[in-house]
């Protein structure tokens, strides 16, 4: 009998501000908040709810696919038409995107890049996001310029000998930026020599084990470490320091004997760049990518969208690019994208939030 | 006659408390599912709302079987989260669309049941491997299956080299996205499933086999049963199991990745538990394992419809887990 009543006194605890005035609904599917990226995406589409007087319904996955599945089941249910998402996996963007196509809704995908068969389901289905390979492109910039900055620290033969340290492999984010940042630097006249690379799975630890391996394998020989995110770069950081891989001066801009680039410019690898730790990173823009995404779902809940809509003050794309989904002329008017933005010594500071 | 009458009532109320008490897992649960009834104005007992809440324990209710008939027999399964993420990688593997470039067997369209065979016989390995190293080579089953767990996860990741393995055959999904009229598919294999274990506990020598070695294995080789034997059979059951699990996870995402099904020892054990299968082993029933299932589905569902944050839903599953065993060991305390 006890177990009844604290099961009822748990239930009546949960039962606050069940029901709410009719406003505009709009579900959020947040793959995982324990990612700092994802956790600022979902902060800010909070604040834009509050400001539009939206019932945002925002649930977290905590990075399972079925889980997320149930919950976009439940949400219709309830009668929630159009979402926000940032999938857990691109492949299964397709299955949701039917499931709401089925009760007549629309969604607008986020970080995790829908599939082409995703937005081919309806013509209320959206790409908000940033374009993979413009990060990689990004980090080659970068490169080139610290290179040109120090150009002492090429190997002989305009040769850089990079590590690289992958996300998940087959991950977009990891396939795109990887391929990218190889290209541009080759496109930039430099030979590029691969001395190891590997996956930590975007995980700080997993980074620093590999890094530890890879110093002890590749002592100087090496002149760049290149990560998919800052977390594996911290990771990098993190074991170049302990190995005391590091130098007296930080005239380059970093105490470490060779540069570590990131991408995402996280809050903590922003503090590591003010340390001198890490080099630099990219941003990838939660603030512009939910905005986006939000408007969007905004727009279609409130009858509002309509072919060309601007949301954030960005267009839908008009030509095909190189990088799905929006390679694809039958969906590319579905595709915003949100432009990624070099973070270096220069302009870190901008992006510090204290 | 007014002394009949109360002495009727004593009795009638008597038999309300006896009756609370055997089935304390069943009450739990209708009172979970009237409440957030209530809470949600009646829309949870509608057919979508119920449909949803099959489909999304029918998965882990293959996994609660298996390790429930484990627990029964006194053991434990850490390696279910790990093995049916193996066994959907597997299984996604061969079920992937030829024209996919990216497939771990670009170009090759492998006849339907390929992947439900090379799932289910994985998942039969690894339960074979744990019974074996268990019974015969005398490993407590927490540290064997915890060896096994990390086992199949290296084995997952090396398979797969860690990528997402997508893009499988419609064929194939609609094993697990498919209904035959309303009734999800899902739920109809999970039916299929209770019927054969219902019969093995209830009906088998086996069956009794596993409640006696749980309820005191020394008495239960002294009674002549094989109790090697029968460990490696129960664990080799629920790898079997497991496998089913992982085939349909898979067909069900529509993927299978190194994220899949992660955690899912943890659910599986806490539902059996919730459902009244005692740690103590020799005790629980097909029926409890099942609403075990239901009850920790129904808790995440109303969290999920009545929009709970993340981080409390952990909170409170905790709670509810830590009270249910509580309740558990009190009452078998009591017995002993």
């Amino acid at each position: 009998m006890k177990k009844l009543v604290v099961i009822a006194l748990v239930l009546a605890v949960l039962a606050g501000g069940v029901f709410a005035a009719p406003k505009p609904v709009i579900g959020a599917l947040i793959r995982n908040l324990d990612e700092q990226f994802v956790a600022d995406y979902a902060a800010n589409l909070k604040v834009l709810a509050a400001k539009a007087g939206v019932d945002l319904k925002l649930l977290d996955s905590r990075s399972d696919q079925a889980t997320q599945l149930d919950q976009l089941n439940t949400l219709i249910t309830q009668g929630v038409k159009f979402f926000v998402i940032v999938p857990n996996q691109t492949e299964a963007t397709e299955q949701m995107a039917k499931a709401i196509q089925a009760v007549g809704g629309g969604a607008a995908f986020s970080n995790i890049q829908p599939s082409v068969a995703a937005l081919k389901v309806g013509p209320n289905f959206f790409l908000a996001s940033s374009p993979e390979s413009v990060a990689g492109s990004i980090q080659a910039d970068i490169i080139d310029n610290y290179f040109k900055k120090n150009p002492g620290k090429l190997a002989a033969g305009k040769t850089i000998n990079a590590l690289f340290l992958l996300g998940q492999l087959g991950h977009p984010a990891q396939k795109y930026r990887t391929e990218a940042v190889k290209a541009g630097l080759v496109a930039k006249g430099y030979k590029l020599n691969v001395i190891a690379e590997d996956t930590a799975n975007w995980k700080p630890d997993e980074a620093q084990q590999k890094m530890d391996a890879w110093i002890a394998a590749y002592n100087g020989k090496f002149n760049i470490v290149i990560t998919n995110n800052d977390g594996m770069a911290l990771g990098a950081v993190e074991s170049l320091l302990t190995a005391k891989y590091t130098k007296s001066d930080a005239a380059d801009g970093t105490i470490l004997k060779v540069p570590v680039l990131g991408v995402d410019a996280t809050q903590v690898a922003l503090k590591s760049m003010s340390e001198d730790k890490l080099y630099a990173t990219v941003l990838q823009d939660s603030v512009g990518q939910s905005s986006t995404a939000f408007e969007l779902a905004l727009a279609m809940a409130t009858g509002k969208y309509k072919p060309g809509f601007k949301a954030w003050g960005l267009s839908p794309e008009t030509k095909p690019g190189s990088e799905a989904p929006a390679n694809d002329a039958a969906v590319i008017g579905q595709c915003y994208l949100v432009p990624f933005k070099a973070v270096t010594k220069d302009n870190y500071k901008s992006f510090m939030t204290k | 006659m007014a002394a009949n009458n109360a002495a009727g009532t004593l009795e009638a109320r008597k038999g309300f408390r006896a009756f609370i008490s055997k089935n304390t897992n069943l009450v739990t649960f209708i009172t979970l599912a009237v409440g957030l009834g209530l809470l949600t104005s009646g829309r949870s007992f509608e057919w979508p709302s119920v449909r949803n809440l099959m489909i999304a324990e029918s998965v882990r209710a293959f996994a609660a079987l298996g390790v429930g008939m484990i627990i029964i027999t006194r053991g434990i399964d850490l390696s279910i989260g790990y093995v049916v993420c193996l066994v959907a990688s597997v299984a996604a593997s061969f079920a992937q669309t030829p024209d996919y470039t990216a497939a771990l067997y670009p170009g090759i369209d492998f006849p339907l049941w390929l992947p439900l065979m090379a799932g289910v016989v994985t998942g039969g390995i690894f339960g074979l491997f744990n019974g074996v190293l268990i019974a015969y080579g005398k490993l407590p089953a927490f540290i064997a299956t915890l060896g096994t767990m990390s086992i199949a996860r290296g084995a997952q990741l090396i398979y797969t080299r860690a990528a997402v393995v997508g893009s499988l055959k419609d064929s194939y999904k609609v094993i697990s996205q498919g209904s035959l009229g309303p009734i999800p598919n899902l739920a109809i294999y999970v039916a299929i499933a209770c019927v054969f274990i219902w019969i093995l506990l209830r009906h088998t020598k086996r069956g009794t086999n596993f409640y006696a070695i749980g309820g005191n294995s020394m008495a239960a080789r002294v009674s002549g049963i094989n109790v090697e034997r029968e460990t490696v059979v129960v664990y080799t059951y629920a790898g079997l199991l497991y496998g089913i699990a992982g085939c349909l996870l898979a067909g069900r995402l529509g993927l299978a990745n190194a994220l899949t099904a992660n955690g899912m020892e943890l659910d599986a054990i806490a539902a059996v538990t919730v459902g009244g299968i005692s740690q103590t082993g020799g005790v629980g029933t097909m029926s409890g394992m099942i609403i075990g299932v239901l009850t920790l589905g129904i808790i995440n569902y109303g969290m999920t419809y009545l929009g709970v944050d993340s981080y409390y839903q952990l909170l409170v599953k905790g709670f509810i887990i830590i009270v249910a065993v509580w309740f558990d060991m009190k009452k078998y305390a009591r017995r002993a």
